[in-house]
């Protein structure tokens, strides 16, 4: 079941485009998203996200038309998003910032303490539940982070670059977490970190100057990589042969 | 509750391992939810012991209890309120502006201008507004966007600590200065900042609030003397607040909601 669809999506700041004539469909499941720097894999989860207005295109959540205002108000109920980079308010404790987010995505009154409770139980801060944000390290407000994104248990999950600032313990519990997730939600990851799509992802999609330029199983991408591309592990080969057959294919 | 329950000897065959699974099973969704029933069955000392043993092994396995805060609607007005930026710092500078009122009132107005009150006063809740949400001054905005209830309830609410703190000041600061009817002041103060959320639904919530107390300075020190009129006309003051808001309704989707 595709829950997920984009079609014809375009995205520019001022004149420069960033995403252009994008399409892909997303079903229940861990995705890894790839991609280097500049490509748009932010902008893309920001319009997911329904943070960022595309400027043309189409895009479902959840079977829902984001120009719609009802329907986004619905989508947005089950979502849950963890930007790249998040701000805090110093004075909360990591309970009053799940909570917070609780109310904001309108969960039913009754049901937020318990739900606020096990969001901070499944990213292992419980002991750290009632201290001020200020007092995190930058792991652990980024667990925070993950806590306030599937609090009220999303039907699509958007986690840009969230394994950034974790420790290899940490990580490996995160994807742990993840599979767990993408059970019965769309569950897309941005990384840059290849292993994390090896590990905890069912489908990858890679992106580039703004355009989808493979999706499929994390095998099918290593299959793509031959023993003269760079990397130093089989999906890095991959990813660097699909890049470069785009390159190629685009000039 | 239900008014069902079952019969004795059920639980007790039930207990003895007597029944079939579909019964079995038919049995154990009953005592799921009927606490008279479970204490209805007996058990040997061996099983019971079994029983207790497993109960332990399981809890332990549970996570621990955190200390879940109820709801209640009193905790999320308050967290809804201080979470703002500048809920804070709006009661700052209101209280700034209280002891500047007070300063005027003692020094007397022959020292200080009668304008200057005008001018600072119904600008505190433009600036707190302004501060209280957007892109560049909330922390959390990237992530408050993005949720159903962070676009305009939001923003209202966070108005709405602003001008409870700012407001009563504009009032005091009227009756010091002792230009116009003490009404008038508060009035000016819903005018501006509904000018603002309005404007801020354009663009950016910052530089709508900068250019909201521009016009509103150059009204105030423009040589001609509008300041004047300004305070005597109540009912342009509550037709432009009509318009703001009339602004903000069309354009509700967009406020607060801004991509950085």
């Amino acid at each position: 079941m595709t829950t997920v669809s984009i079609h014809g999506l375009r995205v520019s700041y001022g004149s420069r485009p960033v995403l252009e004539e994008l399409e892909l469909e997303l079903g229940v499941g861990v995705h890894g998203l790839l991609g280097p720097n500049g490509a748009g894999k932010t902008t893309l989860m920001r319009v997911l996200a329904t943070v960022l207005r595309p400027d043309r295109g189409e895009v479902r959540l959840l079977g829902r038309q984001l120009s719609d205002p009802a329907g986004l108000r619905l989508a947005r109920r089950q979502l849950g998003y963890l930007p790249q980079s998040f701000g805090f308010y110093p004075r909360f404790t990591v309970r009053e910032f799940v909570e917070y987010f609780a109310w904001l995505k309108e969960m039913p009154p009754e049901a937020i303490p318990l739900a606020v409770d096990r969001a901070i139980e499944r990213v292992g801060l419980l002991d750290r539940a009632d201290d001020r944000m200020k007092h995190l390290s930058g792991g652990m407000l980024r667990r925070a982070g993950i806590a306030q994104a599937i609090v009220n248990d999303p039907k699509l999950l958007l986690l840009d670059e969230p394994t950034a600032g974790l420790d290899p313990e940490q990580r490996v519990e995160f994807r742990a977490l993840l599979r767990q997730l993408g059970l019965d939600a769309v569950v897309l990851v941005s990384t840059h970190l290849v292993e994390d799509v090896v590990a905890a992802c069912a489908r990858v999609s890679l992106v580039d100057k703004g355009r989808l330029v493979f999706t499929g199983r994390p095998d099918e991408l290593i299959a793509a990589g031959a023993a003269g591309d760079s990397g130093d592990s089989p999906i890095e080969r991959g990813y660097a042969a699909v890049l470069r057959g785009a390159r190629e294919a685009a000039r | 509750m239900t008014e069902f329950h079952l019969d004795a000897r059920v639980l007790a065959a039930y207990a003895d391992g007597g029944l079939h699974d579909a019964d079995a099973w038919s049995v154990e969704a009953h005592l799921d939810s009927c606490a008279s029933c479970r204490a209805g069955i007996v058990l040997d000392e061996p099983t019971a012991r079994l029983v207790e043993a497993a109960a332990v092994a399981l809890g332990r396995r549970l996570p621990p209890p955190g200390r879940a805060r109820p709801a209640s609607a009193w905790r999320r007005v308050r967290v809804l309120l201080t979470a703002a930026p500048a809920a804070r710092g709006a009661w700052l500078m209101a209280v700034v502006v209280a002891g500047l009122t007070a300063l005027g009132g003692s020094v007397g107005q022959a020292t200080l201008p009668p304008w200057l009150l005008l001018l600072v006063a119904p600008t505190l809740p433009v600036v707190g507004t302004a501060l209280s949400y957007g892109p560049r001054t909330d922390p959390l905005h990237e992530l408050v966007a993005g949720t159903p209830h962070g676009g305009l309830r939001l923003v209202l609410w966070r108005t709405l600590a602003v001008l409870t703190a700012t407001a009563p000041v504009a009032v005091l600061a009227g009756a010091a200065a002792g230009l116009g009817t003490p009404a008038v002041w508060p009035l000016i103060c819903l005018a501006l900042t509904a000018l603002t959320l309005a404007l801020g639904s354009m663009i950016e919530p910052a530089t709508a609030a900068g250019v909201v107390l521009g016009v509103w300075a150059l009204v105030v020190v423009a040589p001609f003397g509008a300041w004047t009129l300004v305070l005597g006309s109540g009912p342009m003051w509550w037709g432009v607040t009509a318009a703001a808001v009339a602004v903000l309704y069309v354009r509700r989707e967009q406020v607060g909601r801004r991509a950085a």
